[in-house]
């Protein structure tokens, strides 16, 4: 039998829209089949991969809904299968029911989100109001991982890493990008992960193994519901202390500037691109700024951002929603005396003037 | 810090201004530099006035869109409404001179005119419209060569032009009208 060709060879600089980052990323991550449903400004991520699963051997289904996206993933998922899908807004809020089951039976699944504005159809263009959604949705503890990605660089490294954080923690994945991602097309390089020396976590059946259940192998025993309170809050309990045992393996963040500085921007996604332009600027200039970008909002830095809220800097939450990622931070802040600001746009780019003048007037004491 | 040039293209739907987004950015990336390009896509399938933003640089591009362009070119009436609010006192503004000065920015800095539509439709033919604005921006702003351009075309027109040399000739003297257009007028 010939060998199945691989969808990255090598390494190659492409230039393309994020959604076909996805699509590429997936491929080379492993990942076998993608169940979906149509949502702007995600489409373009199924369209690649029909376009590429008939070239790789790979599966496509569209469902008839979000809903049912997620439970046939799950379904791949159970069979062996590194099943992954993708959606936006209102898909995003049904597509908690099914992640909500993963959490509680501990299985692996990837979800790309491209965030719209919201509420509801909102607009199909772009926002970071899905940041409480994504990281804390579902009638659970939020036990999940989400990485907020920034270029496209970040869409091709983050797909793969996310494949390999799901299989190998068990803990459902998200990638969290949005429709300006999505759609913008910029430089990245695409690799096959073997030639940069990572490793594809391999994904394995989890019910229809061969042999007897009970005789020859234990029994598969997947469960979302519980009789009784105690039953659920000991599995629960359970679920929560692997999760708080591997977070640290999983949390991620980058900063700049923060030592001596008396503002700190912090952003995700989009938005840290302008911030970042705007301190290293200010910072050029003299002015004391530095920067943080939380890269997995779930589980979220909040030890590396208590060591910088701790030298008494004053933080400026820049975002596309109105106090999301700002929830977040405070929550990681508590107990310090912190001074924590805000500059909310829900649903639209904030602009880099707008962020140096506020940024300006913080460290000017006003 | 260097920063990137910032082009807002605006024009009616099928006027082709996405095409010429894209082959810019996909010309200034094939050279190496750092390029950006994002349509706005609405919830409209089709109709209404399409933006293109596009930014060329030698370092890694911040923000997908930008709050002023350095050059901004408007194709219809429209097109110049929608294009103000990225407009600033370092824009220079192009607009087509079959629009309406009604409605035109105020303080920036340049104000030209190009009777693009009118050369296109008499000189060479409506489909090349776009290809010449390409040519006008290459004529302002230089951020790729008109041979850069021409072979930016051909990787996406090429097929066409195996059936069509003609269309190869139309394409090639749309660039080349499109920078005399401006010349000059910096």
């Amino acid at each position: 039998m010939p060998t199945k060709p691989k969808p990255v060879e090598g390494e190659k600089k492409v230039f393309m829209t994020g959604n076909e980052v996805v699509a590429w990323a997936a491929a080379a991550a492993g990942a076998e089949c993608m169940y979906g449903y149509p949502i702007t400004p995600q489409n373009e991520i199924m369209h690649y991969w029909t376009r590429l699963a008939p070239k790789f051997g790979l599966i496509f289904l569209q469902t008839e809904d979000e809903l049912s996206a997620g439970f046939t993933m799950l379904g791949g998922v159970l069979a062996g299968r590194k099943s992954f899908t993708a959606t936006a807004g209102p898909g995003n809020t049904l597509m908690q029911e099914p992640l909500s089951m993963a959490e509680m039976m501990r299985l692996p699944a990837v979800v790309v989100i491209q965030q719209r504005g919201g509420p509801s159809t909102g607009q199909v263009v772009y926002s970071q109001q899905e940041v409480t959604l994504t990281s804390l949705g579902g009638n659970g503890e939020g036990l999940r991982v989400v990485y907020s990605t920034s270029s496209h660089q970040d869409l091709y490294d983050y797909t793969i890493k996310a494949f390999n954080t799901a299989w190998r923690y068990r803990f459902p994945t998200f990638l969290l990008g949005d429709g300006y991602q999505g759609k913008m097309r910029e430089p990245v390089v695409m690799y096959d992960p073997e030639v940069r020396g990572v490793e594809l976590v391999p994904a394995e059946p989890y019910v229809g193994r061969p042999g007897t259940p009970g005789v020859d192998r234990p029994p598969a025993h997947l469960r979302n519901a519980y009789s009784i309170e105690e039953e659920l809050y000991e599995a629960v309990m359970e679920l929560v202390r692997e999760y708080e045992k591997v977070a640290p393996e999983i949390v991620e963040h980058e900063a700049f500037g923060v030592d001596g500085a008396r503002v700190v921007a912090v952003a995700h996604g989009v938005v840290f691109r302008a911030v970042k332009g705007v301190v290293r600027e200010l910072r050029q200039q003299g002015v004391p700024v530095g920067y943080f970008r939380p890269i997995t909002l779930r589980p979220f830095p909040a030890d590396a951002l208590r060591r910088v809220a701790a030298t008494g800097v004053r933080l400026l939450v820049v975002e596309s929603a109105y106090g999301q990622l700002a929830r977040l931070v405070k929550e990681a802040l508590s107990g310090l005396p912190a001074e924590v600001h805000g500059l909310y746009k829900p649903g639209v780019l904030v602009g880099q003037g707008e962020i140096a003048t506020r940024i300006k007037t913080l460290v000017q004491g006003g | 810090m260097a920063r990137p040039v910032k082009i807002l293209l605006a024009g009616e739907g099928g006027q082709g201004v996405q095409a010429v987004a894209e082959i810019i950015a996909e010309a200034a990336y094939e050279k190496g530099r750092e390029a950006l390009y994002i349509p706005n896509f609405g919830i409209e399938q089709r109709g209404g006035v399409s933006l293109a933003f596009v930014q060329v640089g030698d370092e890694p591009i911040g923000p997908p869109r930008f709050e002023t362009a350095d050059l901004a070119i408007a194709l219809s009436d429209r097109a110049v409404v929608r294009s103000r609010p990225y407009v600033g006192p370092e824009t220079t503004f192009i607009y087509d001179s079959s629009i309406g000065t009604n409605h035109l920015p105020q303080g920036v800095a340049r104000l030209v005119a190009v009777p693009a539509i009118e050369v296109s439709k008499k000189e060479l033919h409506p489909r090349v419209f776009n290809v010449m604005i390409l040519g006008a921006v290459i004529g302002l702003t230089g951020v790729i060569t008109v041979e850069e351009a021409k072979e930016a075309i051909e990787r996406r027109l090429g097929h066409r032009f195996e059936k069509d040399p003609a269309l190869r000739e139309l394409n090639h003297r749309a660039v080349e009208r499109g920078v005399e257009l401006v010349k000059g007028k910096l």
